[in-house]
């Protein structure tokens, strides 16, 4: 008792420390270990050093559905810092300059990212079912049938209607970050650009956009984060299989369907999934890493 | 409404402009039109939802509602949902409050090392953990269990502990000072002082993660997998598998878990913008 009357802040963080190690530090800690494990999550566990990995980067069975995977999460990750961004950049300039119906529309095109990716999934069925979507339903009501599609069904465009669906989801965030940063611009720039002459798009281009280095670095980090984790709209969309030919697979459902998923392939490896995991935490890492540094050679990060 | 219409606005920069406003309404309409369907089709007959897919229905019936609500068990889902939201939310308020006052208002060794432990949780993603995580909580014996889902949700407090503690450093010392000296105890100079003090943020870290908790579609998947303890947005799921089957159905049901987060984010539309974001840029 003496022990925690001389050191009050214990009572205070011991709760919190005990809860956060247990349920956020260890598990990732035992991943790692288990990630050199051969385990069915019964009986005893085997060390077999790196063979997981070596299964995951070289064994065709498997490399060959991860690296398909990975490869989809890097061009979303690419799709999310240019195209997704570029949205975000310009809907917050809107915001910013004050277009009309700007209170409206900020609240507008943030709403979808309260709403619930279970529920962005069914949107997208909605709109996008070959039979009962209301797209394919509008076609024919106009007359042009001619132009239906079977949307997520065709593995050709199925990548491109799902970066569709999660801009539409996710662009407020980003907004919102851009058009924060913008409040920082400072007035007199902007009025001395207004007596000077300059337009609207050279006062975008040349006086906002340098302006915006700490919103930029936050953008594309938390946008290279979430491209690589990417989880729950592909599977809510393409089921645990990633589509049709895979076609919107992406890393975390393969670990899904290797881990939880044994109904699927009848046969679970704990630490075959748990290697997954940690690589693509090795992966995350390091971009993060290179891309801080990168950030920070080109002056974006103060 | 202040507009900054200048002396450079020449009539193309109104022609953009106005093109950019069309593109905005024509976005904004997306979301506006399918929470609009949904709804409306939730209250439309089977036959009616077939012949009159994206019209006004016919006549409004209840029948989906009484079929989801009751029969499919949505009222469960929902006090599931329900608690789970509450209880995550609540457990997480107290405990990171806790902790954020600990380390913002003591002075001892190695709290620079503790706050950068908590941190460190921003950056591991959710999937790095989670399998561990599903072996220890089934040895505990607290799969299918709200309760066991709580804690991981309150475990999760690294951004919570991160604001509160850089709020509380705010709070003035003296006023910590007064009370110890009058004699209180630390733990109602928390209560008391400290906890009615945070009140704003903790409100915004709250809303923030009452939308996240609620709409949570990944670890109630992985952790909650039998019916007494599902969730809407599984129930949802589960639905959506059987599309075909459930049409007329799954409109209710998402009315249903979709109502309660909408209602909250134009109840609290500023706050909740301003957490999700503002925090991340004026670190």
């Amino acid at each position: 008792m003496k022990f925690f009357k001389k050191r009050p802040y214990l009572q205070f963080i011991s709760p919190g420390i005990a809860l956060y190690s247990i349920f956020v530090i260890v598990p990732v800690l035992f991943a790692i270990f288990l990630s050199f494990h051969e385990w069915s999550g019964i009986g005893s566990m085997k060390f077999v050093g790196l063979d997981n990995y070596a299964k995951l980067l070289t064994d065709p069975r498997t490399s060959e559905i991860f690296l398909n995977a990975l490869g989809n999460n890097l061009k979303y990750t690419l799709c999310v810092v240019t195209i997704i961004l570029g949205v975000q950049l310009v809907f917050a300039y809107l915001l910013n300059i004050n277009i009309r119906g700007a209170k409206y529309f900020r609240l507008m095109i943030f709403l979808p990212y309260v709403i619930s990716t279970a529920i962005i999934g069914f949107f997208t069925l909605i709109v996008f079912d070959p039979n009962l979507g209301i797209l394919n339903n509008i076609l024919g009501l106009v007359g042009r049938a001619d132009l239906k599609s079977a949307w997520f069904g065709d593995p050709k465009i199925a990548f491109v209607l799902l970066v569709m669906v999660i801009l539409w989801q996710s662009v407020g965030a980003g907004m919102m970050i851009f058009y924060a940063n913008m409040k920082d611009v400072p007035k007199s720039m902007i009025e001395a650009s207004v007596i000077d002459g300059a337009g609207e798009w050279k006062r975008f281009t040349n006086i906002v956009i340098p302006m915006l280095g700490p919103s930029f670095t936050t953008n594309i980090m938390l946008g290279v984060i979430w491209g690589l984790t990417i989880f729950d709209i592909p599977f809510l969309i393409g089921g645990p299989q990633g589509g049709i030919n895979n076609s919107i697979d992406f890393v975390n459902q393969f670990f899904y369907r290797s881990t939880f998923g044994s109904a699927y392939f009848g046969e679970t490896s704990l630490g075959f999934g748990a290697c997954i995991s940690v690589t693509m935490f090795v992966i995350i890492f390091s971009i993060s890493l290179m891309l801080s540094k990168l950030l920070k050679r080109f002056k974006f990060n103060d | 409404m202040k507009r900054t219409y200048s002396i450079t606005d020449t009539r193309a920069s109104r022609i953009v402009k106005n093109f950019f406003f069309v593109v905005l309404l024509l976005y904004t309409l997306i979301a506006v039109a399918l929470i609009l369907i949904t709804v409306l089709s939730s209250f439309k007959t089977k036959s009616d939802l077939v012949q009159n897919t994206l019209g006004f229905p016919q006549s409004f019936t209840l029948d989906n509602y009484e079929q989801v609500l009751l029969k499919d068990k949505f009222w469960l889902y929902f006090i599931n949902s329900t608690i789970l939201t509450v209880g995550g939310v609540a457990l997480l308020l107290f405990i990171s409050s806790m902790v954020g006052y600990g380390l913002s208002k003591f002075h001892f060794k190695g709290r620079n090392g503790i706050r950068t432990y908590f941190l460190m949780g921003l950056m591991f993603p959710i999937q790095l953990g989670i399998l561990p995580l599903f072996i220890m909580l089934r040895s505990l014996d607290l799969i299918n269990n709200l309760f066991g889902l709580i804690l991981l949700y309150a475990a999760n407090m690294s951004f919570a502990v991160f604001v509160l503690s850089n709020f509380l450093r705010t709070v003035p010392n003296a006023l910590i000072e007064c009370a110890r000296i009058d004699g209180a105890s630390e733990f109602r100079i928390y209560r008391k002082i400290i906890l009615p003090m945070a009140r704003p943020v903790l409100s915004t870290v709250g809303l923030i993660s009452f939308v996240t908790m609620w709409n949570d579609f990944y670890m109630p998947l992985v952790f909650l997998t039998k019916e007494s303890v599902r969730t809407l947005t599984l129930g949802v799921y589960r639905y959506m598998n059987n599309f075909l089957e459930n049409w007329h159905l799954v409109f209710a049901a998402v009315t249903v878990a979709l109502v309660p987060v909408i209602v909250v984010f134009f109840l609290f539309s500023n706050q909740i913008i301003a957490g999700l974001t503002g925090g991340a840029v004026k670190e």
